[in-house]
């Protein structure tokens, strides 16, 4: 009871005293609600708008999660050949980065054209933000395995292939999980992101990044707001989901996850 | 093979690049014999236990385990490392059984010999426990029961008792004698401390350092099984004394 007090009270405070901040904004200045819509009228908006927020929100988050797995998967692989071998982190690393520092906006053309405005395009993007954090710190994960560990593994007369196993794989696996809770923090709004450069409404409403360029356009500034929250509830169940992965994987053993005794 | 030693190193040289850390070391061990390496840190102590598990060639010379090199017999011979390396993702049961599981035992056969194991070293009751669940003298003893798993003919330990108390580990010697005695393998034991090499071993090589050379060798003549009381023998005391006059007499000069 103590604990959820002391676990609760704080955040509700502080999220008082920014509401009674935003009112006393509007009260005090002459920021209308075009300008600065209030809380509740951010809900209000939200509640008129639930069905096709809704739809957006479904899509974005089948982007979000689309271009996670991707970024999970291709990540881990690329990550395990990169392990394998000095010669392929030398010639592979440069260009993992520099599709990093590459700015999403200059790609997007390239998508659209390749791929039509629509899912594939903003998954794409998605994968794209989320690969990079996977790819550094899975690799990091795969070759910083403890020494005395592989002479083990040597003098048990273990084959390359179990080594990868049952040694570099565990070892990663934290890394890993570390890594996937970042790239699940980016998703959303990788795919947010997307949906604004790439986004369509051509089949159905698009997604929140595309109902962002029309609620804009309809000068529908508490309906923007009420997409961003959404966006931000998405955020927390995304990285919340993940964050329960990382406690179930590594919850037994693993120091990051153990309380102190 | 008769007379012929089983452990046989000669002239054997080992250099880091330019640096020499070993230099012509010569020695025959028996079938049995339990050897403690003692010397100052720098002596290429570890050096040399890792040669003869086949992890680090030498660079000069032969080693030869019943005349074949070390590689060869890999099979028989086990490592017992400075730390305890049990992988902290598997329970006790499941990181003394891994040597096997590497040699793709049947999993009955392995769970049978796992059990074995931790009822030789009493970790019965830790069996599924992690790691870091247990203390220091408890991980060691893990890790014992990991390295006896496979029945070794040869047992090389790396100063395994070197991180715990004094009274752990005393009490881990007399267990490692024991254990020997119902399962018996030819020892090498690097150690910094006189009392273990003596009350272990019933030979102590000492080794001078950098370049490593062998400074003294030291015969131990009491009978296994020793039990705790040989620590108070006067002739145990003897030759603590004795050693560490040998080991006194190669430490490096002071600065």
């Amino acid at each position: 009871m103590n604990r959820l007090r002391q676990n609760t009270l704080p955040p509700l405070v502080a999220g008082g005293c920014a509401l009674l901040i935003w009112y006393g904004i509007r009260w005090t200045t002459h920021l209308g609600p075009f300008l600065l819509p209030l809380p509740h009228e951010i809900l209000e908006a939200a509640w008129r708008e639930r069905h096709t927020l809704a739809e957006a929100t479904a899509f974005t988050f089948a982007a979000a999660f689309l271009g996670f797995v991707a970024a999970a998967g291709i990540g881990f692989l690329l990550s395990l050949f990169l392990s394998w071998s000095v010669a392929f982190r030398r010639a592979l690393m440069p260009f993992v980065l520099a599709l990093q520092m590459t700015p999403v906006i200059i790609l997007t053309p390239f998508l659209v054209l390749w791929m039509r405005q629509g899912l594939a395009p903003v998954v794409t993007i998605t994968f794209i933000i989320c690969f990079f954090p996977v790819v550094a710190n899975t690799t990091f994960g795969f070759t910083a395995v403890d020494r005395n560990l592989v002479d083990l593994f040597q003098v048990c007369g273990a084959s390359r292939f179990d080594e990868l196993l049952r040694l570099r794989v565990p070892s990663a696996l934290p890394h890993y999980l570390t890594a996937l809770r970042i790239a699940a923090s980016l998703a959303p709004i990788g795919a947010v992101t997307g949906d604004f450069l790439a986004g369509s409404a051509e089949n159905s409403i698009g997604g929140l990044g595309f109902m962002t360029i029309t609620y804009f356009a309809e000068a529908k500034t508490a309906e923007l707001l009420a997409a961003g929250l959404t966006a931000c509830l998405m955020g927390f169940i995304f990285v919340g989901g993940v964050h329960l992965l990382h406690w179930w994987a590594l919850h037994a053993w693993h120091d990051s996850a153990r309380r102190a005794e | 093979m008769g007379t012929a030693s089983f452990v046989r190193l000669r002239n054997v040289s080992k250099s880091f690049g330019a640096v020499p850390a070993l230099e012509a070391i010569d020695l025959e061990v028996q079938r049995g014999d339990f050897v403690s390496l003692i010397g100052p840190s720098g002596c290429g102590k570890s050096t040399l236990l890792r040669m003869i598990a086949g992890i680090a060639p030498p660079s000069a010379g032969a080693i030869q385990v019943e005349g074949q090199p070390p590689e060869a017999v890999r099979r028989d011979m086990f490592f017992v490392f400075q730390d305890a390396t049990l992988l902290p993702w598997r329970r006790v049961a499941s990181n003394v059984g891994l040597p096997l599981e590497l040699r793709r035992e049947a999993p009955e056969r392995r769970r049978e010999r796992v059990r074995e194991m931790l009822d030789l070293v009493d970790l019965l009751p830790a069996a599924d426990k992690y790691p870091w669940q247990l203390s220091g003298g408890m991980r060691m003893r893990a890790s014992l029961a990991r390295a006896l798993s496979i029945a070794p003919r040869i047992l090389l330990m790396d100063e395994p008792f070197g991180s715990l108390d004094e009274m752990s580990r005393d009490r881990l010697n007399e267990d490692l004698l024991a254990l020997r005695e119902r399962a018996p393998f030819t020892a090498f034991f690097v150690t910094h401390s006189v009392a273990e090499a003596v009350f272990l071993s019933n030979r102590i090589v000492v080794l001078s350092p950098s370049p490593g050379r062998i400074a003294a060798r030291i015969e131990v003549p009491f009978p296994y099984p020793r039990r705790g009381e040989l620590r108070e023998d006067p002739q145990f005391l003897g030759l603590l004394a004795q050693t560490t006059a040998a080991l006194r007499s190669v430490r490096p000069a002071p600065r």
